[in-house]
Formats: structure tokens, C-alpha cells, sequence
């Protein structure tokens, strides 16, 4: 059953195309990030949902009413806000309570709600402070206090942890997927952050130009990115995307680009003969072993790996290798690109996907996210 | 205090110092110093104004000002004009600022125009509600007569309460600009999100005014009123253009007295001791909003 819906949602400033054709079917209890590029519509579609901005057309429902012209105070919905956004003169014992007294909940009710939430927090010892005597990560769990209090249907979440540092965000990070999975309740989660999105979502909405471009579980927008947007946005270090063409026929279809030429394995009815891409993960390369010459141009140690930068011609491609290889950038090597590995796509920025379904073998999807996680910052 | 001698520099940074505040010092001690001084000196004398010629009297100018009825009931009236503007001042200021801070169309034009009276000089705005007042052919008068309001025009400076209400009315719109300017700036440093998140926690536009912009507004407010309270307690011209203290004496503040002792009465003596206890008073008012300042500071 949907508990959050889009329907073709457009929201405008003036002329101005901030989010366009939204269609998005959010699940009961389903943890939701929206993901993409500053300026994507990220902050606008959750505050549509809010109801801080109005949509310039189309409808917005939660559970099965339409909410377009609903008060944000009677949306049942709690919002965390980047800035946090405390009371500043209340005590964090009021921040949090404030909700439930707007609503009228009777005090000794209010005090029993707020020591639950205050528990469940560890915000007990600090009831008692104003939000200028908290740290960063205090004052984030407050605010998550004064959404949680009242138990709504719908939380929404605008990149509540960007203003922590690193070790703070990990932290934070789990203690969100943990209370997610306790109190079962949807989330909307608004992040720029894949690794956020990657590791605490159910599905993600990939957003970019106020578009809508893919809404999928995280493996699934790894493993089968929509179009190439999505194919180079998800991924760290990302996808190597390679201009080229496709030759063949159904069955014996072959990719070339400048100084590359490989057998395109695994596509689907759309492809054609023609301009198009090809996005090649670093795992799909092998380096030092193959029959393509290419030059190395950087080699970045992270410690438990080397990820690697070669070029053919103009063409750069990252890759990864284990750290106890030794490269010197401008030396000369062999790679090879794993014939059963690479994404295409159809010509343009936004080129569909061309692979055919399901994906090419496996990709090892769990080898791909741990990479992920650990190599991003 | 450790006595490690100073170096070259340090001795050369006190003597700039030294150098830089000393015109300030000076420019203080001759407009503020000297001339509370002489006023307090002069105030235990009797002094016929236009020779300045007088005898010590000692403290019997006090005596006299304390006994006497003028300065009880000018006091009262002062007490009056400046609680009854100030509280105009600060709902009339907030309010509009409240309303400017609106996303109206006219927005900029009315801003500046707010600012009118406060910047229109004393004696011009005199003139014009004087002549907006006149019991003659004031277009007040003519106008609650038109719409049937009253059937006989109303005296409105020369009768009490009337006059005393009427000063304070202009007072309120001269100065009320000014609380606009002021809280209108701490209204623009409210983060919207504070609104956003009342919104969503079930607050109405009552409660957010409440809960959200008047504990923002507080600090400010106090500093306003302090400020206000002490300039309106003082307040002359407006006053005195406007009714010069009557009818009689039934608008007479402090300032007005001290004026009238002074150049009306010729006592120089005893309108220094009016100005001393006024000094006094607004004292009072000082301390508050220093030690006020200073704790918002250090908040
Ligand atoms: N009130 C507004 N008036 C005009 N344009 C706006 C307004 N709010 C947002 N926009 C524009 O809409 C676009 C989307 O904004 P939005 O805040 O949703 O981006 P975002 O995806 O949240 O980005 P970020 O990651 O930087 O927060 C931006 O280009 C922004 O300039
Ligand atoms: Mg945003």
C-alpha cells in the first residue's frame, strides 16, 4: 500500500523548472532517500510534502488523502530540518514537548511521551538545557526528539546530518537505520550524500534538473543504473563513462571507441547501431593483465587499495587494484575490460540504459557496496 | 600584577593610547562634565536669570521644589506622557513592523515611508497636527463632523484630557518609527525555518507570534524601551511647541518647568534644581538599561 504519493507533482518559481512530472509511490515504512546534485529539487519535493511549498500542479497524498491543501500542522507528518531549527529560548525538554502541546496533549501525558523519547534518545541528563549549550550531534538528536514525540505517520529528513563531522555522521547513521527498523514508520530522507542514501535506504530517488531518473532499491541503481546520469552519479570512485559506437546485430554486438574496441555482451531490444556509450566500474577493469595498451596516470593509495588511473588516447578510466602492486604514473601496462561487466547507454547526457534484463552476471553486488562504503570518505 | 618591565613597544602602544582618547576625554569633560557641574553648583544658589547675579541659598532650592506642588504635579504629568507614548510606540512599532515584514507588493514603498515622522523635524510636525487639530478648520474636526460622528468640534489642545492625549498621540507617531526600524532588523534575522518547524508542530500564526518572534524580539525590546523611556522623559519640543504645558499646567512635564523656571520665571537657581532631580530620576532609568546591556551581552 502507498502511504506517500506523487502525482505528476510540478513545483515552478516563476519560470523557473525547480521539479517536473513527479511520480513517486512511497510504501508504508519504507525508508526513502531522495539523492542527487545540489540544485535538484531535492528540498523542494520534501517540503511539497510538508506543505512549506505548494506544488504548481499535480497532487500529493499521504495514506489515501490528498493533501495538497492540508496545513503542515494537520499532515501527521514530522519534519528534521538541516539547520535543526530549536527553539532557542525553550530548553530542550520544551523543544521537544512543543508538539505535543500545540496538540493539546495533556501535561502529565506530555511528560511520560517526552521521558520516552528522551530515553530512547539519551537525552535525559540535558532536559534541562537551552539548544546554544548542546554540541552539534546534541542538538540533532533534540530535533529528532521533537519529531519522533508525537509519533507521526511520515518523517521527513533534509540532510540531517550534513552539518556533522565524519565520525559523528557514521554514528548517526546507524542509530537512524536502527531507529527506522524499531519504529517501522516511512522516512523520507533527503541527502547528497550516496553513502547515506546507499546504506540507509530502502529505495532511492535519484533526482537530477528536477527530474525524477531512477527509483530503486541502492543495489539495483548500482547494478542497473536507468541512464547514464545515474550510471556516472552513483559509485565512488565512479563509473568511467566511455563516448563511442555500437556495431552489429542482435547477438554480435561490438563497442569501439578510440583505442578500444570490445564485444558488447548482454543488451537489450533498444539497442541500436549507432553513438553510444559504454560505463565501465573500476572493478569491471583489470590492470597489468589484457590485450588493450593504455598509459598509468595516477595512482591514489588509500591503504587496503590503489585506485588507478589509466588513459587510452583521451579516454581516462579509473580502476582499482591491491595495494601491493607498484605503479609509476607514465608507465605503460595492459588492462582488459571485463566483457560481462559494462553498462551502455544510449547516446546524451541522460541516455537511457541499454543493458537487457535481468543485469549481466551479478556484478557481486555485496563486493561492489562494500567497496563503496569504505573507499568513500 | 607581575612588574616585568614593559618594552619599547608596549610603552609606545600605551602613549598612543593615551593620544587617541585623550580629544574624546576632553570634548566629554567640557559639553557633559562642566556643564553637570555648574548645574549642580548653580542649584544651591538663587539666581535672578538675566544678571546672573545670585546668593547662596545652600539646599533650600531642593526644599522648596520638594514642598511645592509644581513639581509633584509635573512629575505626575511627565510620569504619564512617557509611560502612555512609550506603550503607543512599542505596539504601534511592533505592529507595523510585524506587517512589513510581510511579503506585501508595496513592501519597500511603505518602508520608507514609515520613517516619515520620525525624520520630519519637531517644528514642521508641530505645525501640521496643529493645523490638523485646529478646532476651527481643522480637517479632523470637519471630518468626524461629516461622517456624523460629532456634532461639535472638539477641542483638542486646549482642553484637558484632550491635550494631554493629543501630545501623547503625536508622540507616539513621531517616535514610533523608530521601534519599526529597530525590531523590524531583528525580525529579518529570524530563520524562516523556526516558522517552518512551528508549522509543523501544530502552531498557528497566534502561537508562532508567541512562541517564535516575541522571545526573538525580547532583547531588543528591552534596549528599545530603555532607550525610548529616557528620551521620551525628556522630551521638550514636542511638548512644548505643541501646547507649551497648558492648558494651565495640565501638560507641564519636567523639562517645560525647568524651562519655565529658568527664561519664564527668571529663577535660574531653582531650574538648575529642577534639572538635577530630573538628572536623578533618569538615572535610575540608566542603571537599568546598562546593567540590561551588559547582561544581554554577556548572555
Ligand atoms: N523559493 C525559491 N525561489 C526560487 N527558486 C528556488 C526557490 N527554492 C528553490 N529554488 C530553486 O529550485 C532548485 C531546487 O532547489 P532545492 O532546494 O530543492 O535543491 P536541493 O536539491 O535541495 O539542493 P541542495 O542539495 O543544494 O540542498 C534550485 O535551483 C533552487 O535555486
Ligand atoms: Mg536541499
Amino acid at each position: 500500500m502507498a502511504d506517500v504519493t506523487f502525482s505528476n507533482v510540478q513545483k515552478h518559481f516563476g519560470a523557473f523548472r525547480a521539479v517536473q512530472d513527479l511520480n513517486l509511490d512511497i510504501r508504508e515504512g519504507e525508508f526513502v532517500s531522495l539523492l542527487g546534485p545540489s540544485g535538484c529539487g531535492k528540498t523542494t519535493t520534501l517540503r511539497m510534502l510538508a506543505g512549506l511549498e505548494f506544488p504548481t500542479s499535480g497532487e500529493i497524498r499521504i495514506g489515501d488523502r490528498v493533501v495538497n491543501d492540508v496545513a503542515p500542522g494537520k499532515r501527521d507528518i514530522a519534519m528534521v530540518f538541516q539547520s535543526y531549527a530549536l527553539y532557542p529560548h525553550m530548553t530542550v525538554g520544551e523543544n521537544i514537548a512543543y508538539p505535543l502541546k500545540k496538540r493539546g496533549v495533556e501535561k502529565a501525558e506530555r511528560a511520560r511521551m517526552l521521558k520516552d523519547t528522551a530515553d530512547m534518545l539519551q537525552l535525559t541528563p540535558l532536559l534541562r538545557r537551552k539548544p546554544r549549550e548542546l554540541s552539534g550531534g546534541q542538538q540533532q538528536r533534540v530535533a529528532l526528539g521533537r519529531a519522533l514525540v508525537r509519533d507521526p505517520k511520515v518523517f521527513l529528513l533534509d540532510e540531517p546530518l550534513s552539518n556533522l563531522d565524519a565520525k559523528l555522521r557514521g554514528h548517526m547513521r546507524a542509530e537512524l537505520i536502527e531507529l527506522h527498523r524499531r519504529l517501522g514508520r516511512t522516512m523520507v530522507y533527503v541527502t547528497h550524500d550516496q553513502l547515506e542514501a546507499m546504506t540507509m535506504s530502502d529505495r532511492i530517488a535519484v533526482m537530477e534538473g528536477g527530474k525524477l531518473q531512477q527509483f530503486a532499491p541502492p543495489q539495483e541503481v548500482y547494478r542497473e543504473p536507468s541512464n547514464r546520469f545515474v550510471a556516472g552519479f552513483i559509485g565512488t570512485p565512479g563509473m568511467t563513462i566511455i563516448d563511442g559506437a555500437l556495431s552489429g546485430s542482435p547477438g554480435a554486438w561490438r563497442f569501439d571507441a578510440p583505442g578500444i574496441s570490445v564485444e558488447a555482451r548482454h543488451l537489450g531490444p533498444d539497442a541500436a547501431e549507432g553513438a553510444a556509450s559504454m560505463g565501465v566500474r573500476p572493478e569491471a577493469l583489470t590492470i597489468g593483465t589484457g590485450d588493450t595498451p593504455a598509459t598509468l596516470r595516477l595512482v591514489e593509495q588509500t591503504g587496503h587499495e590503489n585506485i588507478v588511473v589509466v588513459s587510452i588516447g583521451d579516454i581516462r578510466m579509473t580502476g582499482r587494484t591491491t595495494p601491493d602492486k607498484v605503479w609509476s604514473p607514465g608507465e605503460e601496462v595492459m588492462i582488459s575490460i571485463d566483457p560481462d561487466m559494462p553498462h551502455f547507454f544510449a547516446d546524451g547526457p541522460n541516455g537511457k540504459r541499454l543493458n537487457a534484463k535481468p543485469s549481466p552476471r551479478g556484478n557481486e553486488p555485496s563486493h561492489s557496496l562494500s567497496n563503496l562504503s569504505e573507499v568513500s570518505p | 600584577m607581575a612588574t616585568r618591565p614593559k618594552t619599547l613597544l608596549e610603552r609606545h602602544y600605551a602613549l598612543l593610547g593615551l593620544a587617541l582618547i585623550a580629544p574624546t576625554v576632553l570634548v566629554f569633560c567640557a559639553v557633559i562634565v562642566y556643564p553637570l557641574i555648574s548645574a549642580i553648583y548653580l542649584s544651591l544658589f538663587s539666581i535672578f536669570t538675566p544678571t546672573l547675579e545670585g546668593e547662596w541659598v545652600g539646599l533650600a532650592n531642593y526644599r522648596e521644589l520638594l514642598t511645592s506642588g509644581d513639581f509633584w504635579s509635573a512629575l505626575r504629568v511627565n510620569l504619564i506622557w512617557t509611560i502612555g507614548t512609550l506603550t503607543l510606540q512599542i505596539v504601534a512599532g511592533v505592529g507595523m513592523a510585524l506587517i512589513l515584514h510581510q511579503n506585501i507588493w508595496f513592501r519597500s514603498l511603505a518602508r520608507s515611508l514609515i520613517l516619515f515622522p520620525y525624520f520630519v523635524s519637531t517644528v514642521v510636525a508641530v505645525l501640521v497636527w496643529k493645523w490638523l487639530f485646529n478646532d476651527l478648520y481643522g480637517i479632523l474636526n470637519h471630518l468626524m463632523m461629516t461622517a456624523g460622528i460629532i456634532d461639535w468640534p472638539i477641542d483638542y489642545l486646549g482642553m484637558m484630557p484632550n491635550a494631554l492625549i493629543s501630545v501623547i498621540l503625536v508622540g507616539a507617531w513621531k517616535y514610533f518609527p523608530f521601534v519599526v526600524i529597530a525590531v523590524l532588523a531583528r525580525l529579518q534575522t529570524i530563520p524562516d525555518a523556526l516558522y517552518e518547524a512551528a508549522r509543523i508542530d501544530g502552531a498557528g500564526p497566534v502561537a508562532r507570534f508567541f512562541d517564535v518572534t516575541l522571545p526573538q524580539l525580547r532583547d531588543v525590546l528591552v534596549v528599545i524601551i530603555m532607550l525610548r523611556a529616557i528620551w521620551d522623559f525628556k522630551e521638550f519640543d514636542l511638548i512644548f511647541l505643541l501646547t507649551g504645558g497648558g492648558p494651565v499646567n495640565s501638560t507641564e512635564t519636567l523639562p517645560l518647568l525647568v524651562y519655565k523656571e529658568a527664561f519664564a520665571l527668571n529663577q535660574m537657581g531653582m531650574a538648575s534644581a529642577y534639572a538635577v532631580v530630573m538628572m536623578l530620576i533618569m538615572l535610575v532609568f540608566m542603571i537599568l538599561y546598562v546593567r540590561r546591556t551588559r547582561s544581554v551581552d554577556g548572555a
